[in-house]
């Protein structure tokens, strides 16, 4: 009996890898995926630029990476030309100030080829120094994970889940194609099964690939060896978590937008509730934090997303701090929470009827 | 008994407060059996309520002592051709019938065999590596004909599938459902197209506003209505006036009215067996009769008499 059920999963598998795949209804599900992968390629593509533009200027204009940090406020800009030499980029600006008296304000900019230095002089006085530091590899992974937890996740992948799942259901309902599954020799639950497999090695192969692909892009920035580093350091087990949380997220929404898509004639009213209730997750308090996927998603994360400092003050009062749960807590929370939604939905997929007049 | 029978008992099925069918008891014997309604009859429920797409609010199906809630065993020898013109998208012909195959568990080369063989049957041989949606409204007939048969099923189930099918397909089509009947196999098919019903139904399902109002063979239920309605018969003779004083002795006789230009007698009668008895014992006495044609026995008829002229030729 098993194997007949798997022959028959496979099947449906084999019917809907197409439409998930290839239909033009799943363009924007790519879209979604793909995004934060031109994000990224654009940002290593400009850093790479910069850090070339960095070096050569230096190569023009060699300062030792001392003299740089000799740099103080306070100092003229005879003092100043006098230890780094003339700057490789100068403005200034002369106006007159509150009691008419003339004033000159200027920018100069110095490299060593890695770090460069903005200095900037009022009347003769530096006033301003910012160093400006290429990133490194720690902290673009503090980026990346910013941008997975707070885009990729609670938005790419959820949203990809809907675009995938829900039309497994409903969207055959509306084609008023549903039907020729419903008359086959398939138990109603082996449907679900199979509908849901279909859909979850659509959305896992297409989430994990754009994972993996995000993440090359962001070391593509950088050399071979700092790679090699970090690489060996940490970066395989981040990297490893990152493709294992996005297939997690997939398998969990996945079961979710399907249920909904069995249950509700309109599934945008319950999307929204799940949608607000992931949204609103750091504002719960800590018991209800751990009942959504996002909780025990970012739990799994090898890098916790710090909130911004640019959040308001009131805002970090009204986020609830809580534990994040163990890893396999969090794995294991997951899977209940899946296979309970499933069992659910393949409750309901037995009593499931073909009536395409009040679609 | 009900091994060999698709059994409805009682089944009433409600969509909110919009009434489907109500209250249907059938028993359906092997054969060719049509449901005849208008539009909104209620056949398309009745048809997904024996294939369990749709469930009874009320009562019980069963089609060959399996419960249609069970779709594992139902379709295992059940084929159901719907009116739902839509289909999965980017499949071709041979795809279709093919992939939906493979969903019972057959191994791949019998699920080919079995395509091949359908799509012979239905005559899609050259359009099979087509894509169904370029098909025409006959064709994906066809196709969805194909579908229901390419696991050679002991009950076929077909909703209008004459609907759109040029007269070649027609004929052709109506053979293959009369060659499933004689094999012994039940083949339901809905129709609003009497005539159609009348050349090869076994025995038909009048349907009337969700309910059935006659069933059985068409003659039976003709029967039935004689002493409501008596039964026509037009008589070709060369002493029409003679036949008809004859046959109006007879107390069963309700009228004979002689037709126009000498074309023969039109009698109602409202006991035809004893009408045939009284024809041939004139036709012995002399009279000489070139033909006795039944002039309301068949489903237009019936249908007329039992539902009412304006419904019946919806």
């Amino acid at each position: 009996m098993i194997r007949l059920w798997c022959t028959q999963v496979l099947a449906i598998i084999h019917l809907e890898m197409k439409k998930t795949f290839f239909s033009r209804r799943g363009l924007w599900v790519y879209l979604l995926a793909f995004a934060p992968l031109l994000l990224f390629i654009s940002h290593s593509i400009g850093a790479g630029h910069h850090r070339d533009q960095l070096e050569r200027i230096a190569r023009d204009h060699p300062i030792a990476s001392e003299d740089l940090s000799a740099i103080q406020r306070g100092m003229t800009c005879g003092e100043v030309t006098q230890r780094l030499g003339e700057p490789y980029s100068q403005r200034r600006w002369h106006f007159r100030g509150e009691h008419n008296e003339r004033r000159e304000q200027s920018h100069c900019r110095y490299t060593d080829g890695k770090t460069e230095l903005h200095l900037f002089f009022d009347n003769d006085n530096l006033t301003g120094i910012d160093r400006s530091e290429p990133n490194t590899l720690p902290q673009i992974a503090q980026i990346f994970a910013g941008v997975f937890q707070s885009y990729y996740l609670r938005l790419a992948v959820f949203f990809g889940c809907v675009g995938v799942f829900v039309n497994l259901f409903r969207g055959e309902m509306l084609d008023k194609s549903l039907h020729f599954y419903l008359l086959t020799p398939t138990r109603r639950e082996v449907l679900l099964a199979g509908k849901y497999a279909a859909g979850l090695l659509a959305t896992v192969v297409i989430f994990t690939s754009s994972t993996a692909l995000q993440w090359l892009a962001l070391l593509w920035q950088f050399d071979h060896t700092t790679v090699a580093d970090f690489l060996a350091s940490t970066g395989w087990g981040q990297f490893s978590s990152y493709l294992a949380v996005t297939a997690l997220a997939c398998v969990g929404y996945g079961s979710v937008f399907l249920a909904i898509g069995l249950l509700f004639r309109n599934p945008i009213i319950p999307i929204a509730v799940v949608l607000l209730w992931e949204g609103v997750n750091p504002f719960l308090p800590a018991v209800l934090k751990k009942i959504s996927m996002i909780y025990y998603l970012q739990s799994l994360c090898p890098v916790a997303a710090a909130p911004g400092q640019d959040v308001p003050g009131f805002v970090h009062l009204l986020i609830s701090p809580v534990q994040p749960a163990a890893k396999s807590m969090a794995v294991l929370g997951i899977v209940i929470l899946t296979c309970v939604v499933l069992v659910a939905a393949a409750r309901l997929s037995r009593r499931m009827e073909i009536n395409y007049s009040t679609e | 008994m009900n091994e060999d029978r698709i059994i409805l008992e009682n089944v009433s099925r409600f969509y909110g407060e919009i009434l489907g069918v109500n209250k249907v008891t059938l028993s359906i014997p092997p054969g060719i059996t049509s449901l005849v309604g208008p539009n909104g009859s209620g056949k398309t429920t009745l048809m997904n309520l024996i294939t369990g797409l749709v469930r009874p609010s009320r009562g019980r199906i069963s089609v060959l002592g399996v419960d249609p809630s069970q779709p594992e065993r139902l379709f295992r020898f059940v084929g159901y051709s719907t009116q739902f013109d839509a289909f999965p998208k980017g499949l071709t012909g041979s795809e279709f019938i093919y992939s939906f195959l493979r969903l019972s568990g057959r191994p791949a080369p019998e699920c080919r065999k079995l395509t091949a063989r359908a799509i012979e049957q239905v005559g899609l041989v050259e359009a099979a590596d087509r894509k169904v949606a370029a098909y025409s409204k006959g064709m994906r007939q066809r196709i969805r004909l194909a579908q229901a048969i390419a696991h050679d099923p002991r009950v076929l189930i077909l909703d209008e599938p004459l609907n759109g099918l040029d007269p070649l397909v027609r004929s052709e089509t109506i053979t293959l459902f009369k060659r499933y009947a004689a094999e012994g196999r039940h083949v339901v098919v809905s129709s609003h197209v009497l005539h159609e019903v009348d050349m090869i139904s076994d025995q038909v399902v009048l349907m009337s506003g969700g309910y059935v109002v006659a069933e059985g063979r068409i003659r039976g239920v003709r029967s039935e209505l004689q002493e409501e309605r008596p039964m026509q018969f037009l008589i070709r003779c060369r002493q029409p006036n003679l036949l008809a004083s004859r046959v109006f002795e007879h107390d069963h006789v309700v009228e004979a009215r002689l037709l126009p230009e000498g074309a023969g007698v039109l009698v109602k009668t409202r006991d035809a067996d004893a009408f045939c008895r009284v024809l041939n014992h004139l036709a012995l006495a002399g009279i000489d009769i070139e033909g006795v044609v039944p002039a309301d026995d068949n489903v237009h008829s019936v249908y007329e008499y039992l539902i009412g002229g304006e419904e019946a030729t919806k």
